[in-house]
């Protein structure tokens, strides 16, 4: 079996019930590790963070034996073993002795923390050709009052499907023209949106203004009433540019005006801006083009904003930039083809090694919705091509977990963090191998999912030759 | 005396052997004008003290021209001056035969294309008849307003000579540059038209026409009009044009064959279009192609070949790319000197968008010329595409900086244009009894682009060239003086930039590319040992394999060593590297030139890929990184009946003609579903058969029936003779189907249009050749298994539109352990750099074992394509096509070392970073000329003219046009 099915999701629905009475019970009374969360970050709606605990309230406690442990941010242990208690990880080492804990035996197998998919679309799209199903994007240059979070299907055929190749998180991202809005962190499990939502806003998405000029001559474009000369475009861009820089001043002097003003009447675009304005909230750039990544790094640095590089096609040709400006990168474009005539065929594919040795932190990006389940094998091409795989490997958990504000609990196989963890039969970065058994915030997912329901379908068929 | 009346002989034989009849009155008689019309001067002409270039190095000094009624009289050092004759003092003046232009397409000279669309007129669908294309009709007029070809871009009944009258406007420029004759050419469609000579001279029309339908006139211009009516692709202009000639040809044969018979038959149509094309069918009337392209130079001579037609090419200006296929041709080449000049960029960084291939072509332009000549062929040189006439004497100049001659210079203004057209005994050179054309300039002579034009004389009249207008260029100048300091500092400036522009920095494009030889006088003899081999074959899988290589085969492969007497040019070995077959990807569109579907009909059967092969596109070399050596090309997924496909090699540096895979069987794609039934392309596409999925069965049965009906034609007429059924070349190529010839590639996804299709095709005894993508084909692997047809998907896209939501990465496998011959494929140019790591998913989903999961992109895709013979597995005999892996193939990890095609080296990862270096290096030192240029030539546009040409200098040529850029079945539209 390759996958499994021990534990479906409508499986258990007394549990369930009990689960989502526990879970409205532990927001009335917060743990420490939300109180402490809740003091670092607040924004206009009060507390961001939502903890997964929901989740632990159906955990057992088990003990997971046998497998190599890649604890990712230590020392791998080869026959290790995992305590989980309470959708914690209460212990972790050769021999733990937990009497409560019912033994579970991964002989052979591999245990990761669970993988985390920034910058996705998965959950705001089912088909890309049915608009009827896309929640993606919205209308106008600047809505920082827009939430990913909120438009989740938590029923999408796509997401168990990510979720059983080890994928227990993902940053579900507006799309847009300039200022898109705000994107949360959720868990591949949970009944309704609210109990996905690990962390509300883990950033705020701003599409860097395209620097590339249409060379298109005028006798040659398909439209000659759009054309625009190069002058014109560059005046164009450059408006742009100034225009963003306005919106934020704007929002600066929203935040000052409401720490001074009487009466204040607040307005949600500008209110969705405080959080970002006081530093506390990362702006997420998608930029590809090397000279929109110059022109974002310089422009967050000066403004002193916590910046994140998203789709970052042409990162790796200002690495050292990056590095010293100690801007984190969601890389995209493995498998993007080379851009340049003059790029050699492996450019791409290379470009994480390139970051990683100029010193970037990095974090790996699924292709579209439907597959990304294959983020573990971007991460693999670049270990083909000069990325160390320990870092390949970081890059899927813990560095993720990082940029989006959640390594307290996320991203690693320590004491304390979250259960959340996955056995396979073999390396991570091979797709020969197989997720096994998936547990987040200490409870087994199932692995099922539309594929495997159509494989097994469709597999006993009565013969017909 | 003797000598004028001898000369008069000749001349009035020279005329009776023309064309030109109306030259005759006005030699014998002097025409008395009523009164109040400007009287005719006499016409008598002493041109004296000229240096006169009488053909292209040969000249005289001090010579004397005598001009009588319009031709030549005399020429020579001494000839004596007639009493009667109007005295040129020519000192210190060069003379040269008139120039003529060889290629002056004029505007609006041809009707619109489609005159009376009606798209969703259903009265035409039954009224209408089937024409070729396989639609009922569609149109009331199917091609142009009035009788006329189906297709309305196909215009060869076009007389640009109806449409011409002197204008002074038009002409005067071409006047200006000492031209004084010009083939005036239609300018829109396919086939556009006959072109006429006429001369540059003002007056009655009547009497400027020098021979009316010249030329016909061919461009590969598939430019869409909105409508979007058939053709659409560079593919479909070729098919277009084929089709044409040959339903002229059977014009011809059917209006013969029922003036023999014509009593109780049907009259056979009166066709404009066919009957202009006779005089080019019948070769008595050249045609020029203009082929749009480096590699459609090597397209338009086959096809040319192939009618048998009379043809000369307009040069692209790009033939620099593939040098090797214009020499091919033989052809006369008409040569534009449009050069592109350095834009001017808003800032500094923006010359990151740049490209090497940018830079190149500018750097090359000016040498075109020249190249065209040292490959041996004939140029003819015109002012054509250049939005400003006057920059022709400076890029001309260019020209000869760059390698090309005086002499081939004069030769490419006058002998070569006039033998071009047939007029050599009239134009050309200077000699008695020629037409008094010339073209006369001061100072050092015309190539000098500073040495004025001063007068043209056509047909024996004068047409003096007024001074240009310098006022904006002093001023240019003046400023530029201010900034220099010296005269001297200026001279030495402008030597500067004289060097500059004249030493090339750009390489060609076939330099680094190719097969890597370790010597390459030889061919490669390849030891490998010590490796693990991956035989997808009868050896399975060796480790510490052994194989030898040599004349491109295998000679050798087993796991035990053998006494080596060979001493191999290449040992490959060691280190842990696997070796396998080269992949095989059976649904390619990544080399493919212009468009990759024709989707304006719904059968177009008769386009073909093969046709628009891009040797040159850098997709190769990538896909060749990932071990890639064969690719099925194939035309999009918008019809139901789509474009002929081709296998192809993927030999890097081979022309289009040398990729193609010798002896693989013929393939075509079709397809199903939502595509064909343009569900995705909005509410505008609603009118085309089929649009839903109960249709598309009915729309194939409908044309396998017609050419069922063909192919007995056929056979009737080979077995009872007669009039040759009209060649038709879609249901030729379904006919070709019928008969086992070709295999179908069908895209298709849900399994209830699949079984439909299987079944419609079984009642034409059509074994499907395979089903390509087949999303749901694991739910009916049973019934394709039972059919036969091999199953070409992917390992695991899904859910990108309706039709795949069932898709399932389990398909591959599900359809392997029923019986299906299974492949994977790629559809997409990244992918098909990394096929190993796609078939090593059907491992994670379904549990394929590890050799039989190699398989499903070596010699299973060589199965499904018919090409196993040769390729696909390593066994005795077989191509020498490989790949050296650093580690295990199916672990995406390990990476491509090298890959080798017929025993020759196309891939070695260092030489390939190398070679990328390279490029990079010839960037920059492009960006460091380009520069260079722009600050001496005081940051302005900088390059070899002064007036900008951006335009030209940011053409992506069509070859580059989709590098970078990701291509699948439906790409049109997106």
């Amino acid at each position: 079996m390759i996958y499994n099915q021990r534990h479906t999701i409508g499986a258990s629905a007394s549990s369930t019930a009990q689960q989502f009475s526990s879970c409205k019970v532990e927001r009335r009374s917060p743990s420490s590790a939300v109180q402490k969360a809740r003091h670092l970050i607040t924004t206009f709606f009060g507390a961001v963070v939502l903890w997964m605990s929901c989740a632990s309230a159906g955990a057992e406690t088990l003990l997971l034996k046998g497998a190599t442990v890649h604890t990712v941010s230590g020392a791998t242990i080869t026959n290790g073993q995992v305590l989980l208690r309470d959708g914690k990880i209460a212990a972790i080492g050769s021999s733990i002795s937990a009497t409560d804990a019912k033994e579970i035996s991964l002989d052979g197998l591999h245990l990761y923390p669970g993988m985390i998919a920034l910058n996705t679309e998965l959950g705001l799209v089912e088909i890309d050709a049915i608009r009827a199903t896309l929640d993606l994007k919205e209308v106008g240059e600047y809505t920082p009052d827009v939430y990913s979070w909120l438009a989740v299907n938590p029923d999408s055929e796509l997401l168990p499907v990510a979720r059983a190749n080890g994928v227990s998180h993902f940053e579900p991202t507006p799309a847009g023209a300039m200022l898109a809005g705000q994107s949360g962190l959720l868990a591949l499990t949970g009944w309704t949106t609210e109990e996905m939502v690990v962390r509300k806003s883990i950033a705020l998405h701003v599409y860097w203004p395209r620097a590339n000029l249409d060379t298109t001559p005028k006798e040659r474009t398909r439209n000659p009433r759009t054309w625009k000369s190069l002058e014109e475009q560059d005046r164009e861009r450059k408006e742009k540019l100034r225009q963003l820089d306005e919106f934020f001043a704007e929002a600066r002097a929203y935040a000052k005006a409401k720490e001074s003003a009487k009466d204040f009447q607040p307005v949600p675009a500008w209110e969705a801006m405080l959080p970002v304005v006081r530093g506390e909230l990362p702006v997420t750039i998608h930029a590809d083009d090397v000279r929109e990544i110059r022109a974002a790094v310089n422009w967050a640095t000066t403004n002193r904003f916590k910046m994140i590089l998203a789709d970052a096609r042409d990162a790796w040709r200002v690495a050292d930039l990056l590095a010293s400006n100690n801007v984190p990168v969601i890389f995209n474009h493995v498998f993007n083809l080379p851009q340049r005539d003059t790029d050699d065929y492996a450019a791409q594919y290379s470009g994480p090694a390139v970051l990683h040795r100029a010193g970037v932190k990095i974090a790996f990006s699924g292709t579209g919705a439907s597959l990304v389940k294959n983020l573990p094998y971007e991460a693999a091409q670049a270990v083909a091509f000069g990325l160390p795989a320990g870092e390949a490997v970081k890059a899927l958990t813990l560095y993720p977990a990082q940029m989006a504000g959640v390594a307290d609990h996320l991203g690693s196989i320590e004491v304390g963090k979250d259960a959340t963890i996955f056995a396979t039969d073999g390396d991570v970065l091979d797709i020969r191998s197989n997720v096994k058994r998936m547990w987040i915030g200490g409870k087994e997912v199932s692995l099922e999912n539309r594929h495997t329901r159509l494989y097994e379908k469709y597999k006993n068929r009565p013969r017909r030759n | 005396m003797n000598g004028l009346l001898l000369c008069r002989l000749k001349l009035a034989l020279t005329v009776v052997l023309s064309v030109l009849i109306s030259f005759v009155t006005s030699t014998t008689q002097a025409q008395i004008l009523p009164p109040g019309f400007r009287p005719k001067p006499l016409g008598v002409h002493a041109l004296v003290g000229g240096r006169v270039i009488l053909k292209p190095g040969e000249k005289i000094e001090n010579g004397t021209i005598v001009i009588r009624d319009g031709y030549i009289e005399a020429v020579g050092a001494d000839v004596a001056i007639p009493a009667e004759a109007r005295i040129w003092d020519c000192k210190g003046l060069t003379i040269y035969a008139g120039f003529i232009e060889s290629y002056f397409p004029i505007g609006q000279t041809n009707s619109p294309a489609t005159a009376n669309d009606d798209n969703s007129a259903t009265a035409n669908l039954t009224a209408g008849g089937v024409n070729f294309y396989g639609v009922p009709g569609q149109r009331s007029d199917p091609g142009a307003r009035g009788a006329s070809y189906e297709v309305g871009k196909i215009s060869p009944e076009h007389r640009a000579v109806q449409d011409y009258s002197p204008n002074s406007k038009t002409i005067k420029p071409l006047r200006d540059l000492g031209f004084t004759a010009a083939v005036i050419a239609p300018q829109r469609g396919i086939i556009r038209g006959t072109s006429a000579l006429v001369a540059l001279a003002e007056g009655d029309p009547n009497d400027v026409i020098l021979k009316a339908d010249m030329f016909q006139h061919i461009a590969f211009d598939p430019q869409s009009d909105e409508e979007r009516a058939y053709p659409v692709s560079l593919m479909g202009t070729i098919a277009t044009v084929r089709q044409s000639f040959f339903d002229a040809q059977h014009f011809a044969l059917n209006h013969a064959d029922w003036q023999k018979q014509p009593h109780g038959r049907k009259r056979p149509e009166f066709n404009p279009a066919l009957a202009a094309l006779q005089p080019a069918t019948e070769g008595k009337q050249r045609v020029i192609f203009e082929p749009g392209s480096a590699l459609m130079v090597d397209r338009a001579a086959r096809v040319a070949r192939e009618l048998k037609l009379d043809f000369a090419i307009v040069s692209s200006g790009q033939e620099w790319r593939r040098p090797d296929l214009a020499r091919e041709t033989g052809a006369t080449f008409i040569v534009p000197v449009n050069f592109p000049t350095l834009p001017k960029l808003p800032s500094e960084e923006d010359w990151e968008q740049i490209t090497l291939d940018q830079l190149r072509a500018w750097d090359w332009a000016a040498e075109n010329p020249a190249l065209l000549r040292q490959q041996n062929l004939e140029i003819a040189l015109t002012t054509y595409s250049l939005s400003d006439k006057k920059v022709f004497r400076k890029n001309l100049k260019a020209a000869l900086d760059r390698g090309l001659s005086e002499t081939d210079a004069l030769a490419a203004l006058t002998t070569i244009p006039a033998k071009l057209c047939g007029v050599e005994k009239q134009l050309g050179t200077i000699e008695p009894g020629k037409i008094a054309n010339l073209t006369i300039v001061d100072g050092k002579g015309y190539f000098d682009p500073e040495s004025r034009v001063r007068d043209v004389w056509v047909d024996g009249r004068n047409y003096a060239v007024q001074p240009a207008k310098e006022v904006a260029k002093k001023d240019e100048n003046a400023n530029a003086e201010k900034e220099d300091k010296t005269k001297a500092e200026k001279e030495k400036k402008n030597a500067e930039l004289k060097e500059l522009q004249k030493k090339r920095v750009a390489r060609g494009p076939l330099e680094g590319r190719g097969a890597i030889a370790q010597r390459p006088d030889s061919q490669p003899v390849v030891i490998i040992s010590n490796a693990t081999i991956w035989t997808s074959g009868s050896r399975r899988i060796l480790t510490n394999g052994f194989m030898l290589v040599s004349d491109g085969k295998i000679q050798s492969i087993d796991s035990s060593p053998l006494n080596l007497r060979f001493n191999p040019t290449d040992r490959i070995g060691g280190g842990g590297i696997h070796i396998t077959p080269g992949l095989i990807d059976a649904h390619s569109h990544s080399a493919i030139l212009g468009g990759v579907n024709e989707g304006t009909l719904p059968s177009t059967a008769m386009v073909r890929i093969g046709d628009v092969i891009n040797s040159e596109t850098r997709n190769i070399q990538d896909q060749l990184a990932g071990g890639l050596t064969v690719a099925n090309l194939l035309h999009g997924s918008a019809n139901p009946i789509g474009g002929q496909s081709q296998v192809i090699k993927l030999r890097d540096g081979a022309s289009p003609e040398g990729l193609k895979f010798q002896g693989a069987p013929l393939g075509i794609k079709f397809a199903l579903g939502e595509n064909v039934k343009q569900s995705n392309w909005g509410e505008r596409n609603i009118t085309r058969f089929p649009q839903s999925r109960t249709g598309v069965p009915t729309f194939h049965r409908n044309r396998f029936t017609a050419a069922q009906q063909y192919l007995q034609a056929w056979e009737r007429f080979q077995r009872d003779g007669g009039l040759p059924p009209r060649r038709d070349l879609e249901l030729e190529t379904i006919g070709e189907i019928i008969q086992g010839k070709r295999l179908i590639h069908c895209h298709s996804y849900r399994q209830d249009e699949i079984l439909a299709f299987l079944r419609v095709m079984e009642e034409f005894n059509v074994r499907v050749g395979t089903m390509q993508h087949v999303l749901e084909g694991y739910k009916i692997a049973d019934e394709i298994a039972a059919h036969g047809a091999g199953a070409s998907c992917f390992a695991d896209w899904w859910a990108y539109k309706f039709e795949v939501y069932d898709a399932i990465p389990f398909a591959g496998a599900l359809m392997r352990e029923r019986g299906v011959l299974v492949s994977f494929n790629s559809d997409s140019s990244d992918l098909a750099r990394r096929l190993n790591t796609e078939a090593a998913k059907s491992m994670k989903f379904g549990g394929v074992p590890e050799e039989e999961a190699l398989k499903l992109v070596t010699i299973n895709p060589a199965r499904q394509l018919g090409i196993d013979k040769w390729v696909g597995s390593l066994e005795l005999g077989k191509d020498a096509d490989f790949v050296v892996w650093s580690g295990h193939p199916l672990d995406s990890r390990s990476v491509v070392l090298q890959t080798w095609i017929d025993g020759k080296k196309y891939f070695d990862r260092d030489e390939a970073l190398k070679r990328a270096a390279e490029r990079k290096q010839e960037r920059e030192e492009l960006i460091t000329k380009a520069k260079k240029l722009k600050s001496l030539s005081g940051g302005g546009s900088g390059s070899s003219n002064e007036s900008g040409n951006d335009g030209e200098f940011f053409r992506i040529a069509l070859e580059t046009e989709f590098d970078g850029v990701e291509r699948h079945c439906m790409e049109e539209e997106h």
